[in-house]
């Protein structure tokens, strides 16, 4: 109050005036804008929260009994919810960890020598991007088939790897070619051999992007349905997204337990992301217009 | 120069070797992954879209030269499954990049509001695409419909394919605002100020200074969503019903996996990659030379 009264009794020149207004218009833009973006996420929180019969009483309502008995009974009578959970960790960790070291590693390496041999290298190392999965299915279904790891976690995290190493060394070659060398060059005179060097000085110097790309590696895995559905073929081996959607296509009629399975597929990368989001707002801002 | 004794020549060599050898290592394992995944398959993929190939596994297959690229263009669902994609591609980048542009300008300074925002507007895209689909196809019947009174797009064979663009927008428009503040904060603020004193309006400088300076980040961001616009495949398969939402990408899949024509199907993802290919370096070639006439 002291302070709109202050504010107020202070004459104000007719530009600030402008801008003051400009910039009420831009915050009520911008909470409109949020509200409309979130929409989707209270449409799911509320419909994993209601019972049946609220759920088709009347949809947008806010419940009259609110209940967590739909994760209860999602967890207890779908068995898929457990084997997706086991599933989609079981791939995408190891596959987020080996990125992590064998795209960092080749990643130093393309951003510290300028050859012509590194050159072509890197151009073909970021060539991937620009092909589709689709075209490169077929020969990989038949190779993975060929060592007989269809249907596994090891086939799974092989392929997804694979998949990534593109985006990822773009994104870290772009960023240590912003590190300074003299750390290094201090640690090789001081005898420090290249693995040692790089262990030791340049490794942890990564850390911002590392998080953001393997926040962002995590993403990629964790939601993935087109690779999925081509090398996943046993229920056994299905991941989340898989399971939610064959879930979703067999209880058309109980929506509140579908949306519960979405909630719950859904929280594990969205808790990560809010806790890292630091980081990979930063990063995906200092890594992008290099490239 | 010229006299470089034996020894000496020798501890170069291995001294070069060393070098180059621990590079390789380090180079291996990502490399060995690549290759597996992407270089040989796609090596692969070539030689198997010349040949009649038809179960995944089928031993006998002959090669046919061109007449699979020849059948795929004369072949109206394919030239249907081609329009589709590059509808929902053209909705999808136009919408990505101008919602991008237009949060980035709104709150590309950094401030606690506007970091809350930046947070809050990327978090669509830790949702997978398939259950975005499946989501936003109640956001439209449980709230546009009360308030529009139209139906869902998703379930209208004129709409369907904006309606899943609308859906890829609000996943990765976040992500294209990112990169567009990046974008803005390099920009240094002289130049505003100079034009400012000449008496330059918001939009001459929007146009003469924002625009031709953002132009790195609109190539990475255009090249980006072509590509993700390109391969569109989850949202088209959740709407699988839908005829007139069956993209390039769930045509090769349905070729393959499903219809046993796995030549065709191969064909189809050859025709579709080079299209990609072609595609970003033009865009690439023509934005590139709006950087440069700064």
């Amino acid at each position: 109050m002291t302070v709109k009264a202050a504010a107020a009794k202070r004459p104000m020149s007719a530009s600030a005036r402008k801008a003051r207004n400009l910039n009420i218009l831009r915050i009520a833009a911008l909470a409109i804008i949020v509200i409309i973006v979130l929409i989707p996420f209270y449409i799911s929180f509320l419909y994993s929260i209601k019972t049946h019969s609220d759920i088709s009483l009347n949809r947008l309502a806010w419940p009259q009994n609110p209940t967590l008995d739909n994760y209860r009974r999602v967890i207890n009578e779908n068995k898929y919810v457990g084997i997706g959970f086991k599933n989609s960790l079981l791939t995408t960790i190891p596959t987020v960890v080996i990125l992590l070291f064998a795209t960092s590693m080749a990643s130093y390496v393309l951003a510290r020598n300028s050859g012509p041999f590194y050159k072509v290298m890197y151009s073909i190392f970021i060539s991937g991007v620009l092909v589709p999965f689709q075209c490169i299915m077929l020969p990989l279904y038949m190779n993975i088939y060929n060592l007989g790891l269809v249907s596994t976690n090891l086939g799974f995290i092989l392929a997804r790897s694979g998949l990534q190493v593109s985006i990822s060394v773009l994104a870290i070659t772009g960023f240590v070619k912003g590190i300074p060398r003299e750390l290094e060059q201090a640690a090789a005179i001081d005898g420090c051999g290249k693995f040692g060097t790089f262990w030791r000085i340049v490794f942890p110097l990564m850390m911002p992007i590392n998080v953001t790309q393997g926040v962002l590696n995590t993403l990629y895995v964790w939601n993935d349905y087109s690779t999925a559905v081509v090398l996943l073929r046993d229920d056994s081996s299905r991941t989340l997204p898989l399971a939610q959607i064959i879930y979703f296509g067999e209880n058309m009629s109980e929506l509140n337990l579908a949306f519960a399975f979405f909630m719950l597929a859904m929280l594990p990368v969205l808790v990560l992301y809010l806790c890292t989001q630091r980081f990979i707002v930063s990063g995906i801002m200092s890594g992008a217009v290099k490239g | 120069m010229t006299v470089i004794n034996t020894g000496r020549k020798r501890r170069l060599t291995t001294y070069f070797l060393r070098e180059h050898g621990g590079n390789l290592l380090f180079m291996l394992p990502a490399f060995a992954l690549f290759a597996f995944v992407e270089l040989i398959p796609f090596l692969q993929s070539i030689p198997i879209s010349f040949t009649d190939k038809k179960a995944i596994f089928a031993k006998a297959w002959n090669y046919v030269g061109f007449s699979n690229y020849a059948k795929l263009i004369t072949n109206r669902t394919f030239q249907d499954t081609f329009l589709h994609t590059a509808h929902f591609t053209l909705i999808y980048i136009l919408g990505a990049n101008l919602m991008g542009l237009m949060l980035a300008l709104m709150i590309w300074r950094g401030s606690r509001l506007n970091n809350l925002v930046r947070t809050l507007l990327f978090m669509p895209f830790t949702v997978s695409l398939v259950a975005s689909t499946k989501v936003w196809s109640y956001v439209y019947t449980d709230v546009l419909m009360p308030i529009t009174g139209q139906p869902s797009p998703l379930g209208l064979t004129s709409q369907v394919i904006p309606g899943l663009a609308v859906i890829a927008i609000w996943r990765d428009m976040g992500y294209c605002m990112l990169i567009y503040i990046a974008g803005l904060q390099s920009i240094p603020l002289e130049y505003y100020e100079a034009a400012s004193v000449e008496g330059a309006s918001w939009w001459t400088k929007f146009f003469r200074i924002t625009v031709p300076m953002l132009m790195p980040a609109i190539t990475s961001n255009v090249t980006l969503i072509l590509a993700w616009g390109l391969r569109c495949f989850d949202y088209s398969q959740m709407v699988i019903t839908m005829k007139a939402a069956k993209t390039t990408a769930v045509f090769v899949y349905e070729y393959i996996f499903g219809n046993s024509r796995a030549g065709i199907g191969q064909a189809a993802a050859i025709i579709l990659t080079l299209v990609l290919v072609v595609l970003t370096n033009v865009i690439t070639v023509i934005l590139r030379r709006r950087e440069v006439e700064l």
